[in-house]
This record gives C-alpha cells, structure tokens and sequence, in this order.
C-alpha cells in the first residue's frame, strides 16, 4: 500500500529489518517483514532478458532455440523526469550519483502505466512546466487515462480480457505462476494487441529503410506465436525451468494455475541464505546493518537512524532524530554551501541536520506559521490498483462514501467523487461539516506547480477541491486520500462548464475526472534521497544471481516519495444537494459525530434487551 | 395470521401464510471475519444481473460497513427503532423472543411492520466505509479486542427468507417461495409494483424497476443452483468467506452437511437480526473483535458462543476444515468429511468434489533441480 514509498522508508526498513535479524525471524516461514511492491514481480522471471534484450543484430528466429541477449539500452529512473530533469542539488553540490541520471527526456512511450504521467506525483507541476519540453509521448492505454489526455498518441489496445496473443505474470506475494491465455471474448473496441503495437512500428520501420531485422525482431507476434517468447523465458528463468507453455496455455483455459518453483512454497525470503549460507546481495555478504560508504556517512545515516518525513511533519521536516554518537558525522547544510536553516523544498532533501527528541520536539513546520494543519497521505486504496482507474460507473459508486448513480448532486464531477478523510474534531474546529467541498492547498513553494502564482487559468485546473468525510478512524492532524482518482484536466472543466449534465468529462475526449479541479497528485511533489542515488551502495542485480553498484531501476534509486504533503484545508462549499444544507447522511443522523439519539442507541447495542 | 414454529426464535410466531417448508432449504454461511470488504462480489452480481435500465441503483449484493455502513440509507436503524423492546429470555435451555417481530406488530390493516426507503436513500451505497465506532484521536495502539474503536464489514443477500415479509407482504401474491429449494422469487408477470415488498422487507432486499413497472431481487443464481454451482457472489468472493448450500431443520441436522455442521452443531453462525422473524438463511459468524453488545442486536443471543467456538478452530480440525473448504470449489458441496489432513467436499451423491488440505502445506524445493539442472531460489 505503499508504505515503502515515503521518503524515510529506507531507514524505517533497514531498522525493521534488524529487528527481525536481532530476534531470529529473517528466513523462516511466517518471519520476515516487508510491504507489497508489485515492481519485483519481473525479477521473478530472471529469463526476461531473452526477450527483453535479444540481440537485434543477431535474433534467432528458430522457435526451437534460444535468444542471444544483448542489452543496448541502459534503464533512467523516472524521477528525474518527475523532478523537471534535474538532479538533487543542495546548495553548490549536486548529490545524485553519476550511475543515476545519464540524459534528460525526449520521448515517453508506455503502456498502462498511468503513474508515468496522469497519476505521477506533482502531476501539474509535470503538465505545465516538464511536458512541454518533451518532444513526443504516446501512450498504449484501453481506457481513456489521464496519460491520455495529455499524450500526443494513443493506441487503444486489448484489455487484459481481450489478449489474443498470451501472457504471464507472477506475484510477490503469492506462489502462483499465472497464465493469461488466448481469450475467445471477442474485443468490445477496435483494438489490437499491445505488442502488436510494436511490431507494426517496427514493420512500418522495416518499409521506410529496407532493413528486415525491424520485422524479424517480433517475428513470432506476426506470426501470431508469441509463445515462442514466453517459453524462451520460462526455460531460462530459475524457477519455471521445466515448464512447457503450451501445457501451462491449456491448464490456464480450465483455470487451473500454476506454481512458481521458488525454493520454498510459499516463498520466504532468506531461506536459501539461512539453509544453505548462500551470500546475502552485499558486499560482504552478510546482512549489513551498519552503511560504511560515504554516502551514507555524510548523510548521518550510517546507523540506523530515524528521518523526520519529508514534508508530512508537524515538525522540522527531514531532521534526523537521533542522541549524539561519534559515528554520527552528516555533512551538515554549510558543507554543501547551503544555510543550515533554508528549508525550501529543494535544499531540504539533502538537509542533514541532527537534533535529540528533546530538540526535535520543540521545532515546528516552517508552514505552521501560516496556518498549514495537516499531514496528507496518499496511499492505495482497495477500489483501484496502483495506476487502475475508477472509470466505469459501477465501480465508481463504491468508491468511497460519495457515490450516487442517479448524481443527485449535480456539482458532483461523476457519479462519485475524490474525497479526504478527515479527523471530526480538527473539521469540526475548522467549520467544515461531513460531506462538504474543501480546499486543500500544499506548499505555495512549488505546488501545485512552479510558477502558479503567475498563471491564473492553470491554476483554476490545478488547485485540488474535494469532499470532506468525517473519519473517526485517523488521528488528529492526519489526512488522508486515496491514491487512484482521475485528476481534474482542462477538458475535464470544460466538460463542468458547458455540458448540460455538468459532468466533468471532456467533451472532446470523453475523460471524466473524479475531481471539479486539482487532484491528490496536487499536493505531492517529487522529492530526492541522497541515500537513493549513491554510486557505490553494493545491491542485487534485477535479474540473476548477479550483484552491481549504484543505480539499477527499482532497486536502487528514489521513490520520490509520493504520498506525502502538509496541507492547509479550508472549506469550500456546503456539502447539502446543490450546495444547500448539509449532506444528507449528516442530516439523517447517521454519520460519526452527527448521531441522532437512535443512532447512539444503535451504536450502544441497546435495541437489544437480555433476561 | 397462522401460526409457525420459527426455531431462531425458539417459538411460535404469527406469520400471514401457514408453515410450509420447502422439500430443501437455499441457504449460506458468510465469514464476516475474513471480509475485506473489496466489493467483488457486488460486482460480480451488478455486472451479470442488474446492469440493465432502471436497475442502476441496485444492488442485490451489497458490502457495507458497520456500524456507520447502510444500504439502503439507515435501513436497519429505522426498524430497530420502529421495532421497540427487543427482548431475549435466556433463562431456559435456550433462549427465547419475547419481543414482538415485524409480522406481530404489524399495525392495523397492514400485514407487517415495514417502511419504504425514498430514492435518495439508495444514494452513497459505500456510506461509512471503514468508519469506526469511537474516535482515535490520537495515541491509540491496537489490541485484541478493539473496544474503542471497532468496525466489520457486514456482506448482504437477499435471506431467501423460511418467512419471506415480501412474500407476506404482496397483495397480488406475486411472490413465491420455491418448494423445491426455498428460493424466493419475484414473477414478474404477475407483479404491478405497488411496492408492499420493498416497504415490507426488513432487509430491503427488493427494488422496484420503474422501467420495468416491477419489483426485483436477488434469485440466489438460481440457474446456477440448479445444476449444482455457488452463485456469482459466492465463486467470485475474494476473501473466501462464503459457502452455499442447503439447510435442515435443528431436529434434522445432518454432521456431514456443512451448513447443518455450522449452525445447528457448532452453533457458530448465526442469522441476521433473528428477532424481525422471517428466519432469514444466510447465516453469519460473527467478528471476533466487535463489542457483543453490538453484535447480539443484529445476530441475537448466540454471538458469546459462537466467537468462543471460532476461536476454539485452532484446536478443533473439524472446524478449521470444513472452514477451510470455504471458496475452495465452484461446485455446491452439500456433503464434507475430514479424514486425518484432508478435508472432502462432496455432492449428495458423494461424489468428491474437492480435497483441501487441512493446513497450508509447506513446500521445500532442492535447492539443485537435477532434472532441469537448475536451481531454484526464493531470490531469482
Ligand atoms: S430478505 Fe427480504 S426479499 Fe429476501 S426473502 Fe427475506 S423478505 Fe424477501
Ligand atoms: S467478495 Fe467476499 S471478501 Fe470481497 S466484499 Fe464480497 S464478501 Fe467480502
């Protein structure tokens, strides 16, 4: 859900995890700790690489025999994208490694994976002010995202329902080997294949300069056999050697999965390096608690420390909290020519300043003064995964208390809405009732985007507005909304304006936001940890049992830390039909802290009556 | 007004039709402890049955939360309050209503207590999704027993109701209980949607159409029933926490059916608000961590025991087991047995429809497959 991407969270796990060392849970069956991050699914299949990085200047085409790899390409961490291109400089230093950031963006072009774009952190601070630098984006979707409002191509592709070429996929977090099989469901649009996508480019590639390698590269889609691919990848992945695809294709067809062959089932991680004393991925092959590189000596956290959050702190953002100790020697904000007490939001990433609880708790958010209340989090929600959206109307009525089929409110942007879960008392304080449209407005710095100040009729689109709901369930000063709603886009609010149903879809494209103006994605922004960019930290390679240095996609680089921000929430407008009165749950007497005397009766248990 | 022998409440009650059981009895055990509440199933039952005109509003198979969670809008609360004292003599062998149900205080001249939700009341389906009882303001921690702020996630069907109140209910008698399997049926031939169903049914579990001019509910997938398969809501259950079958009678209960074994045996699950008197069957085993207080109102005098008997499946194989075969076929297992580690689920003519191991078994590859002369490894 998301909580291995705060800004901290390299610190939080590493003192976690020796927790879990120090009593003897690492490597047995129901130890171990970790939080779900569907990113390590493809090193489960460690024979990617045969179809991933086939040589294209020497490609088998025998079906029966095996790839060649030949990596040509190098991997860039999306973050800087999401930071304008630019890496971590705090004061005259730069602190992203060199193995980080080899180029800036020209072209995007990526498959359902709206986080890139429509749903990425700080996503109007990357519409306004990064995209325009870049030279084309195309986005292969089978729902009209956000990504695509913005994109300068689409392709509509197949669902996962439609696949007529095959597919498979595995899980972290589940023993099962699954199979995507042919689907005899006929497509409900003209679509075509994913992968057909490609390998009609690179066809049309192969016409304009004469050279055949273009086609011969996805030989086995045009001939509709892309089982070829998968098998060359089952034969050379650890554990699925052995299995045979058309067997697996069949049994998928009578849903009958199949298993990963891990060493153990279910998989515990650190088995093979407890039995057998297989080495740890370090450098010295041992778990390693304490960080000897520089690095991490000059960030303060060569101990296992505890980092204040970045931004969502009633306190001095990312202070590091700690009682002195000789081992504790960050380079502090002078030694990167910066002023220890500059906390812009830049300046603060690469900010190692150390202070005892007792210095730490006097200290505040430089944005308390100008009366910013709340941490804001924006985790994942059950409704919608990851970059899955809420775009169709039976879904969307679930999503959250707000959910009306029949739009009763005709403010609404759709037949539900994005809303922030707020404590009743801090709402109640702030004059805002159950149900009622909020502002919430993060760091005037650069959010929701640079130079906002100075552009009225982007800042109408971006500013985030949404329904408050009483939330007895989260402690005061702490908000949260769900991660996976569609963000209000110029299209959107032209919808609002001249459609007669005043849905927030736009007219030229159909793309309904969930939002009247702004999204969640408002209020984050990308942040960079030193820590997450070194060029000598020793990690595990993607696939394989290899190990490299410094940067290796999702192994090794930021999270931009997108799920957090500290908020001022004013109120907008009253939360009553049409913006008259209250919301009528409230009225009714049925909501937390608005309860009628029956409903505290119901509460109590006290219709019922015992001899 | 008959009379009806209706054993949820340990009596007789007044009913608007005479006792006439079905030869079986549709019938289910939903494991509130093991929701997620992740609304599959109510749209594995939108998207097959209620995606036409009309029925945009409804849903057959809601997820709500409780205690903040209603669908329709405070559909439990305003009959509760309608209701009045609710009482349970405990001081028998078991216990026993001494309240009044909805059929026996039922005002004059109508045939039971009901009230009709208006069309804004099916708005916000997910109202007080997770909200809790109590209020953490902060420095709250968890413990066991969450007293001081609770929620669960209550999943709903139609109850296919021993005494259906829409049955009762319907001038025309348009509504009919299925001898052959006590499935409660809407004909929409003969219904003219005067809505004396929706306004008598305490689950509000029918839905007017007013497309169609008629009313319309939850039909247990009965095509699906017929030819020995769970409904939709049941198969497509991401928590697994649903088992469909048939249900006798307390003096007929059967060990080897797992819905006899499950709420006439162990006592373990229990119905929906038993004291409105329709012998509803979908039975429920309670949350172990809510408040009884809570929990007796809307499951009755059982709740204390039958978390204790939950509780008790880390000792108790039989239990565990057949819990454990929950979700585990498509098939209606009306028959299970356990032998040793494995449990069985069966059809009436005993044939064995799946085996489920009795504990998640443990798998321990080589770390060297000389077969495949590859090794296999929990880090790939
Ligand atoms: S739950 Fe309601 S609709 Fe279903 S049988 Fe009982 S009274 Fe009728
Ligand atoms: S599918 Fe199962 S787990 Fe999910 S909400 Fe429905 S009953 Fe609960």
């Amino acid at each position: 859900m998301g909580p291995n991407q705060f800004f901290n969270s390299d610190n939080k796990d590493r003192d976690t995890i020796m927790l879990a060392a120090l009593t003897g849970n690492v490597g047995k069956i129901g130890g171990n700790i970790g939080s779900y991050a569907g990113n390590y699914r493809t090193a489960l299949f460690n024979g990617c690489p045969q179809y991933i990085n086939e040589n294209p200047f020497d490609i088998e085409l025998d079906p029966t025999k095996p790839a060649r790899p030949k990596a040509y390409w190098t991997a860039e961490s999306a973050h800087y994208y999401n930071h304008e291109d630019h890496p971590l400089k705090v004061g005259n230093t730069i602190l992203t490694g060199k193995t980080h950031m080899p180029c800036p963006t020209k072209s995007l072009w990526f498959a359902n994976a709206n986080s890139i774009l429509g749903n990425v952190k700080w996503h109007y601070n990357q519409v306004f002010n990064a995209l325009p630098k870049i030279e084309m984006i195309a986005v292969n979707e089978w729902w009209w995202s956000t990504s695509c409002e913005w994109a300068d191509v689409v392709f509509g592709v197949d669902s996962w329902a439609e696949l007529k070429h095959p597919d498979m996929t595995a899980s972290v977090t589940n023993p099962f080997l699954i199979v995507f099989p042919r689907t005899p469901i006929e497509r409900i649009f003209n679509t075509i294949g994913d992968i057909e996508v490609y390998s009609l480019v690179a066809s049309k590639l192969a016409e304009l300069t004469g050279d055949q390698r273009f086609n011969d590269y996805w030989k086995f889609v045009n001939e509709n056999n892309t089982d070829v691919y998968l098998q060359r990848i089952l034969d050379n992945s650890t554990n699925t050697k052995g299995y045979n695809f058309s067997e697996l294709h069949a049994k998928a067809l009578e849903g009958i999965p199949a298993l990963m062959n891990s060493r153990t089932t279910p998989k515990n991680v650190g088995y093979d390096q407890l039995t057998d004393s297989t080495p740890w991925y370090t450098k010295s092959g041992r778990l390693e608690f304490y960080r000897e590189e520089d690095e991490f000596i000059d960030a303060g956290e060569n101990l296992p420390v505890h980092r204040e959050p970045v931004d969502s702190t009633f306190l001095e953002p990312n202070i590091i909290i700690a009682p002195p100790h000789e081992a504790l020697r960050p380079k502090g904000p002078e030694d990167y020519g910066a002023k220890r007490d500059d906390l812009s939001c830049e300046t603060r990433c690469g900010r190692n300043v150390v202070y005892t609880w007792e210095e730490a708790r006097k200290t505040a958010h430089p944005l308390v003064k100008d009366g910013f209340k709340f941490i804001f989090h924006t985790p994942k929600y059950r409704h919608g995964s990851h970059t899955t959206p809420i775009d169709t109307d039976m879904v969307a009525i679930l999503f959250g208390p707000f959910g009306d089929i029949y739009r009763h409110d005709k403010r609404s942007p759709f037949v539900t809405e994005g809303y922030v879960d707020i404590n009743p008392t801090d709402a109640k304080e702030l004059g805002i009732n159950d149900g009622d449209y909020v502002w919430i407005d993060p760091d005037p710095e650069d959010r929701p985007f640079r130079g906002w100040q100075n552009d009225k009729r982007n800042y109408e689109v971006a500013r985030m507005m949404c329904r408050a709901r009483y939330y007895p369930g989260t402690p005061r000063g702490v908000t949260r909304m769900w991660f996976n709603m569609y963000a209000a886009t110029p299209g959107s609010q032209q919808g609002a304006k001249e459609r007669e149903d005043g849905l927030a879809k736009n007219p030229r494209t159909n793309y309904q936001a969930m939002f009247r103006s702004g999204s969640h994605q408002s209020a984050t922004r990308g942040w960079l940890k030193p820590t997450w960019m070194t060029d000598s930290l020793v990690r595990k390679g993607m696939f394989g049992q290899g190990i490299g240095k410094g940067f290796a996609p999702d192994i090794h680089c930021p999270t931009g830390a997108p799920r957090e921000a500290f908020v001022k929430i004013s109120k907008a407008e009253p939360g009553g039909i049409d913006g008259k009165g209250l919301w009528r749950p409230v009225d009714l007497g049925i909501r937390p802290r608005n309860e009628s005397d029956a409903m505290k009766r119901y509460l109590a248990g006290e219709f019922m009556k015992r001899k | 007004m008959a009379r009806v022998n209706n054993w949820q409440l340990g009596r007789e009650m007044s009913y608007w039709y005479p006792e006439a059981r079905p030869q079986k009895q549709f019938a289910a055990v939903f494991d509130t402890n093991k929701c997620i509440a992740c609304q599959t199933c109510t749209l594995a039952c939108k998207t097959t049955w209620t995606s036409g005109k009309g029925q945009e509003y409804m849903l057959w198979n809601n997820v709500e939360t409780k205690p903040y969670g209603f669908y329709p809008l405070a559909w439990d609360l305003n009959l509760l309050e309608m209701l009045g004292g609710q009482e349970w003599d405990e001081t028998g062998e078991r216990p026993v209503y001494q309240g009044s149900t909805i059929f026996e205080s039922a005002p004059a001249g109508e045939r039971v207590l009901g009230w009709r939700p208006e069309d804004q009341d099916y708005s916000y389906p997910n109202v007080g999704e997770d909200d809790c009882a109590g209020q953490v303001d902060g420095g709250a921690s968890l413990a066991a027993s969450h007293d001081m702020a609770w929620f669960y996630y209550l999943a709903r069907i139609c109850n296919h109701c021993t005494y259906p109140a829409c049955l009762a209910s319907c001038p025309r008698g348009s509504i009919y209980k299925r001898p052959e399997d006590g499935i409660v049926l809407v004909d929409q031939g003969r219904c003219r949607g005067y809505q004396e169903c929706v306004r008598g049914c305490p689950y509000k579990k029918v839905f007017y159409n007013a497309m169609t001019g008629t009313s319309e509910k939850c039909i247990a997938c009965f095509p699906k029933m017929e030819t020995g398969i769970q409904p939709q809501c049941f198969v497509n259950c991401i928590g697994k926490i649903r088992m469909a079958g048939y249900l006798n009678t307390p003096e007929n209960a059967r060990e080897d059916n797992p819905l006899d074994y499950l709420v006439h045996i162990k006592k373990v699950a229990l119905p929906l608000f038993p004291q409105f008197g329709l012998e509803p069957n979908v039975y429920y085993i309670p949350p172990v961590h809510v408040p009884t207080s809570f929990t007796s109102q809307m499951f009755g005098p059982g709740v204390g025991k039958a978390i204790e008997t939950y509780r008790s499946a880390a000792t108790d194989s039989d239990l565990a087991g057949l819990l454990g075969l929950f979700g585990s076929s498509e098939r209606v297992m009306t028959r299970w047995r356990r032998i040793g580690e494995t449990v069985t689920g069966l059809d009436d003519d005993g044939n064995v429809l799946v085996n489920v191991p009795l504990k998640e078994p443990v798998h321990i590859r080589p770390a060297y497959d000389k077969l495949y002369q590859v090794t296999r490894s929990n880090c790939p």
